[in-house]
């Protein structure tokens, strides 16, 4: 095996860690959570981690997130470390906000989350204006503005698409299709949206990622960035599967099938739905190339 | 005692306002300017008509206009969003209620930029019921946004030098009833640090305080008491928090007489603290609150009339 071979290997790994890792500080806040630890209502993100993960690393330095109430996934990534949103859950001055913002709010400035909004289709025009002020000044800097597929549904995406196509924004619309508004699927609640014709329509190049696989994210997201860069918006769909209630502890609902423990380890489900199950075979792989 | 002043100057309120705007952002070449037909047709009615620097023209999304503001602002950026009626920015709502609040708490690593939004006010009654929405204070309040009402020159010229462009938000508001009229031009005697009162005149007779666009009413009391050889003490007030209403309780209280005039057709005029608040520091003071106790839903001309002579009569009294 040649040293080029090697390091992609470790690096393969490394991101499969980084998965793991964020499945472990999610399970660690869900058991807080079940504890009555928070008085803050907290929205886990199991099922995101390789997307989080791979948003993370494909961001330049100077871009900027703008979250929605399930922010969490993205805050470990981009923080690195739980204790500071342990603490900021508990109110702590501590915290990653001094205990100000609490969880659907929260934000990180220095790690590039400028702004977090629980209101479905809030934080989209607010990313195109992050991204207008970057075009003010002449810097490439990209946002990247997090929805999910209940945020489609609001005036404020189609308003928003239009504005940053219109005016050449560097916005990546990142789309969390976990299939779940609060607890109603989208076959429930409304027609099927075709973003790719949407967005044609407006000529923002459209992209949809499934399968959980980090290392494939992280290239996709890389391009779309790089396209964005060179003038204009793009909107990326992501097939996820949320492995936790909406809000709240897991189980949290009475009627909540799920019964979510750390004591059962990391792995929620032995399918690609579940990124942890990805991450774990990759690391084998990896370990098997490596001792070969 | 100067009487106040109803001298007109040569051109109307609407191209004046133009002309201070365009003055205005000559000094800020980073500003971005957007509005919707800001630089088509008749330019919003003339308000934006030939403005410097970088103009957006864009499209029916007001919702995404004011949140792009927020955006704007939290990059350290500076926009002035111009928008033709206040109705629609009905539709921005979520953005300067929620948006404006999460800003102001989440505090900043790095200097906030400025977001204004300038927005005419259709208070003539030809729009119809949609027209009712006339009181800048009701939409300020949502979310305690400074507001400011532009009814003559000297307000223009100090409120968009001060405000038009400043770190932080803000809704500087046009009457559309006053666009055609020859622009007032009155002498400003004092003016509070926030922007919020403005004092116009300085007599011992009667404090008048004019809110949202009701000045042109309060300086026709002034002259008419003028002319029954009453001196007034007249400000105009602005829903800015805090209110800076000392000045105001004080001319009340040395006067033993107030007219607050609201020409809103909200039914939580601020008129009424003021009342309050005078009656509480100044008990003896008379008081008199001139709102619109009823208004009308359907297309008319809609003009808030007043009794000069039945208040200068009671003034004498």
């Amino acid at each position: 095996m040649s040293a080029l071979e090697r390091m992609a290997i470790q690096q393969e790994a490394a991101l499969a860690q980084r998965v793991l890792q964020l499945r472990q500080w999610q399970q660690i806040l869900n058991e807080e959570l079940k504890s009555g630890a928070f008085a803050v209502p907290v929205h886990l993100a199991m099922g995101y981690e390789a997307l989080a993960v791979a948003v993370d690393e494909a961001m330049g330095p100077g871009d900027q997130m703008v979250l929605t109430h399930r922010n969490i996934a993205y805050h470990l990534a981009r923080g690195g470390s739980i204790e500071p949103v342990l603490a900021e859950y508990r109110g702590s001055e501590q915290g990653l906000a001094a205990g100000r913002l609490g969880s659907m709010n929260l934000t990180q400035p220095a790690r590039g989350i400028v702004y977090t909004s629980s209101i479905l289709g809030n934080n989209l025009p607010v990313a195109c204006g992050l991204a207008l002020a970057h075009q003010t000044y002449n810097r490439s800097d990209v946002v990247w503005v997090v929805l999910g597929d209940g945020s489609m549904e609001e005036g404020a995406f189609y308003e928003s698409l239009l504005f940053a196509a219109s005016h050449q924004l560097a916005v990546v619309f990142l789309i969390e299709n976990n299939d779940h508004s609060l607890a109603s699927t989208i076959a429930q609640r409304r027609c099927r949206i075709d973003g790719a014709s949407l967005c044609g329509a407006a000529g923002v190049p459209f992209a949809s990622l499934s399968g959980n696989d980090a290392a494939l994210y992280r290239e996709r997201l890389r391009q779309v960035r790089r396209r964005c860069q060179s003038g204009g918006p793009a909107c990326v769909e992501v097939a996820l599967t949320m492995f936790n209630q909406h809000a709240g502890p897991t189980p949290g609902w009475p009627s909540d099938p799920k019964r979510i423990s750390i004591e059962d380890g990391l792995l929620l489900e032995p399918h690609s739905r579940d990124p942890v199950y990805l991450a774990l075979a990759c690391l084998e792989q990896a370990g098997e190339k490596i001792l070969a | 005692m100067p009487e106040p002043f109803l001298h007109p100057a040569p051109v109307n309120y609407i191209s004046a306002i133009n002309r201070i705007l365009i003055e205005t952002a000559l000094l800020h070449p980073d500003l971005v300017q957007m509005g919707e037909n800001i630089n088509k047709g008749s330019c919003i009615g003339g308000m934006t008509r030939n403005l410097p620097g970088r103009v957006l023209n864009i499209g029916n999304c007001e919702n995404t206009h004011c949140g792009v503001g927020f955006g704007m602002m939290l990059n350290g950026a500076s926009l002035a969003l111009y928008v033709k009626q206040l109705d629609f920015l009905l539709l921005g709502l979520d953005q300067i209620v929620n948006t404006y609040n999460l800003i102001r708490c989440q505090g900043q690593s790095q200097a906030l930029g400025s977001f204004t939004i300038v927005v005419i006010v259709c208070d003539q009654g030809m729009q119809g019921p949609q027209s009712s929405c006339n009181t800048l204070a009701d939409l300020c309040s949502l979310a305690r946004v400074d507001g400011y009402t532009l009814t003559n020159l000297a307000e223009a010229r100090h409120l968009l030098g001060q405000y038009l462009v400043r770190p932080g938000f803000r809704i500087i508001a046009l009457s559309q009833r006053l666009f055609h009229s020859p622009v007032l031009d009155p002498e400003i005697l004092y003016t509070s640090p926030n922007g919020g009162m403005i004092q116009y005149s300085d007599g011992p007779d009667l404090a008048i305080v004019c809110f949202n666009f009701s000045l042109p009413q309060g300086l026709r009391l002034a002259a008419e008491c003028g002319r029954a050889r009453l001196s007034t003490r007249l400000f105009s007030a602005h829903p800015v928090l805090p209110h800076a209403w000392d000045m105001a309780v004080e001319a009340a209280r040395s006067t033993g007489r107030l007219v607050a005039i609201d020409d809103g057709k909200g039914v939580n005029s601020i008129a009424y603290l003021l009342a309050e608040e005078v009656r509480r520091r100044a008990p003896h003071c008379q008081v008199t609150v001139l709102t619109r106790p009823e208004v009308s839903w359907t297309v008319g001309a809609d003009r808030f009339e007043i009794d000069y002579q039945a208040l200068v009569e009671a003034v004498r009294v």
